[in-house]
């Protein structure tokens, strides 16, 4: 829930409360004056600014462009440096003024023109060796920007420069590309000591990126034919990691742990759901080591964190995860022309896993992210091209009733429990 | 108050937007200075560009350059272990009798050059992909060198472009002692139409 949300929903409460009787009108007002002021919004006269803004940075690209033979060489390169200089001396000003979404957006346009200078810069001075290493300049620069004025714009840049370098250079190299890791590091430094929620997703949002790349290079560097064993494991250390980070942490370590653990959920679901459709046909046994680790340790991480805190819904996650590793590792195989049914009742019980994770924990997206692997799973064995329509016919009915089965006892055990 | 806050407050902010804005405009800068050293310091040497697939080479306002020293043998790197595409060579270059440079051989490390001679580092675009292990160097290799765009005012790209699919077109590249190499001037029947100057 939004900060914004939370006010508004709380302010709700006080007023009821106070008209049931509950609370005298003394305590209302201590409630409302022990809460934090709220940062400033984005206002629709602020969105029209932002607009506005990116307009007109766009159109001061466009025009150095338009007038490329008109106006000298290094008259062209100042006036890019100038649009940089520009920039941040608006930031610096709205900063000064405290309008800080404006200051924070003066930042992100400067980390752009930044962007657009270095290659500009290339074209006027036929710099094309290396486009790759271009966009880490852009990026490392932009993550300056962040770090010492604190504006998530800058850092929305550095990420998506980042994450195209890393993409460039995994098609270059036909392999990993470890390095984007330090990068990911500053930037998740930086999402812990803002304690944003926007740093936050898009540092969660930017590992997804990096392990979907990672995925696709390790299918080139070790002849794999499906990515999805590397990102379920990728997205089942941000899971299980997310939910170890969040226990008896501070605030903003336990907001990162939690969006880290949203993003790995989902990730986990399509990387299962994935491999339920069987699109590259035989699931890959041979990957490095360390990736294997990884997603062994998310569960590891998770069931830990879950006999630490004695909560079973940590657990019923840790479970969800090692059930996905097992589909996603190819170790249960069908034998001769049968279908997977293992592999399917796995991934169907690793996804409801989630859900009810979800649901003990009160996280709705852990129970979202669940829905969508049922969901997807489940049409993914329906639609499945290959084997019998009948037989999975057959099995989608015997899941169901074991679910219903299931479900109706869970339902006598829990009024049991409440009628103690 | 965290130790990031901490630093934060203790500088004031006015400076840190500026030293933003210092540091972003020296890494471009020094993307300049960078080149206009190696047009400065490196040694001239001339390479006759090929004509290429004509979908290719012509997009927004470049010319897409293809040299005779783009597809090179492997020569003593074939089979050896390479580390994918854009593995770093470099290839010993001469001059010809007809004035242009022309490929010697290719190494995985810089080599000693005899004088009038000199070493460019490239890429490997295309040859690394042989061997068991797909990882090792095929016999040719298509290799960039980072001379493979030209930049020219809109809509000068089509007569170059038909220049060099007729072989009229050449470069003149400078080369340091390191291999980086940048373009100094771009010739058309040997008659410099573009020159590069230092800034």
């Amino acid at each position: 829930m939004s900060e914004r949300a939370y006010r508004q929903r709380l302010e709700a409460d006080i007023e009821r409360w106070h008209a049931d009787g509950v609370i005298s009108t003394t305590v209302a007002d201590a409630i409302r004056g022990s809460l934090r002021p709220l940062p400033e919004a984005a206002t629709v006269a602020v969105v029209v600014g932002i607009v506005g803004g990116l307009l007109i940075a766009a159109a001061f690209l466009a025009f150095i462009a338009a007038n490329w033979m008109v106006i000298a060489r290094p008259a062209r390169f100042l006036i890019l440096l100038a649009g940089i200089i520009g920039a941040y001396s608006i930031g610096a000003w709205f900063d000064r003024t405290e309008r800080t979404v404006l200051a924070d957006l003066s930042v992100a346009v400067g980390s752009i023109v930044f962007g657009a200078a270095i290659a500009l810069t290339g074209q006027m001075y036929h710099l094309a060796a290396d486009f790759a290493a271009g966009l880490l300049l852009w990026a490392g620069g932009a993550l300056i920007a962040a770090v010492l004025t604190g504006s998530r714009g800058a850092l929305a840049v550095a990420l998506a420069a980042a994450c195209v370098w890393n993409g460039m250079r995994v098609f270059e190299t036909d392999d990993i590309h470890l390095p984007f890791v330090f990068f990911w590091l500053v930037a998740a430094g930086l999402a812990l000591a803002w304690n944003a929620p926007v740093a936050r997703h898009l540092v969660a949002l930017a590992a997804v990126v990096w392990w979907v790349h990672t995925g696709l290079g390790a299918t080139q560097r070790f002849f794999l034919f499906d990515p999805s064993f590397t990102v379920a494991a990728g997205a089942s250390l941000m899971l299980g990691g997310g939910l170890a980070l969040a226990i008896r942490a501070p605030e903003s370590r336990r907001a990162f742990g939690m969006t880290l653990s949203h993003y790995g959920a989902f990730a986990l679901a399509f990387a299962l759901a994935w491999i339920v459709a069987g699109i590259f046909g035989a699931v890959p046994r041979r990957v490095p080591v360390w990736i294997t680790w990884c997603g062994v340790a998310g569960a590891v991480l998770a069931f830990v964190a879950a006999a630490i805190e004695r909560r079973v819904a940590l657990a019923l996650a840790g479970i969800s995860i090692a059930l996905a590793l097992i589909v996603v590792s190819g170790v249960i195989r069908p034998s001769g022309a049968n279908e997977p049914w293992a592999v399917y009742a796995l991934a169907l019980a690793s996804m409801l896993c989630l859900v009810i994770s979800g649901m003990l924990d009160d996280v709705r997206p852990r129970i979202v992210a669940g829905w969508v692997g049922l969901g997807l799973s489940i049409a993914a064995i329906t639609w499945a091209v290959k084997g019998s329509l009948l037989h999975r016919a057959a099995f989608l009915a015997a899941a169901g009733i074991i679910a219903v089965a299931l479900a109706i006892l869970l339902g006598r055990l829990l009024r049991r429990e409440a009628a103690r | 108050m965290t130790f990031f806050e901490k630093i934060s407050n203790a500088i004031p902010r006015f400076l840190l937007y500026a030293i933003v804005a210092l540091v972003q405009v020296a890494l471009v800068v020094v993307m300049v200075v960078d080149r206009a050293r190696i047009l400065r310091e490196g040694a001239e040497v001339t390479l006759q560009t090929r004509p290429i697939d004509p979908r290719d080479f012509l997009r927004g306002d470049y010319v897409v350059l293809n040299y005779d020293i783009s597809s090179v043998a492997a020569g003593e790197l074939k089979d050896r272990p390479a580390s994918g595409r854009g593995t770093v060579v470099y290839v010993k270059l001469a001059p010809k009798g007809d004035g242009f440079h022309q490929a010697v051989s290719v190494h995985g490390e810089p080599v000693a050059i005899a004088p009038g001679e000199a070493l460019i580092q490239g890429r490997v675009a295309r040859g690394t992909e042989c061997g068991a292990t797909r990882r090792a160097f095929c016999d040719r290799l298509q290799i960039n060198y980072g001379l493979e765009r030209y930049f020219v005012p809109e809509g000068e790209g089509r007569e170059i472009e038909s220049a060099r699919n007729q072989g009229k077109v050449s470069i003149v590249a400078a080369v340091t002692s390191g291999g980086r190499a940048a373009i100094k001037r771009l010739l058309l029947d040997g008659k410099p139409v573009y020159y590069e100057p230092t800034f």
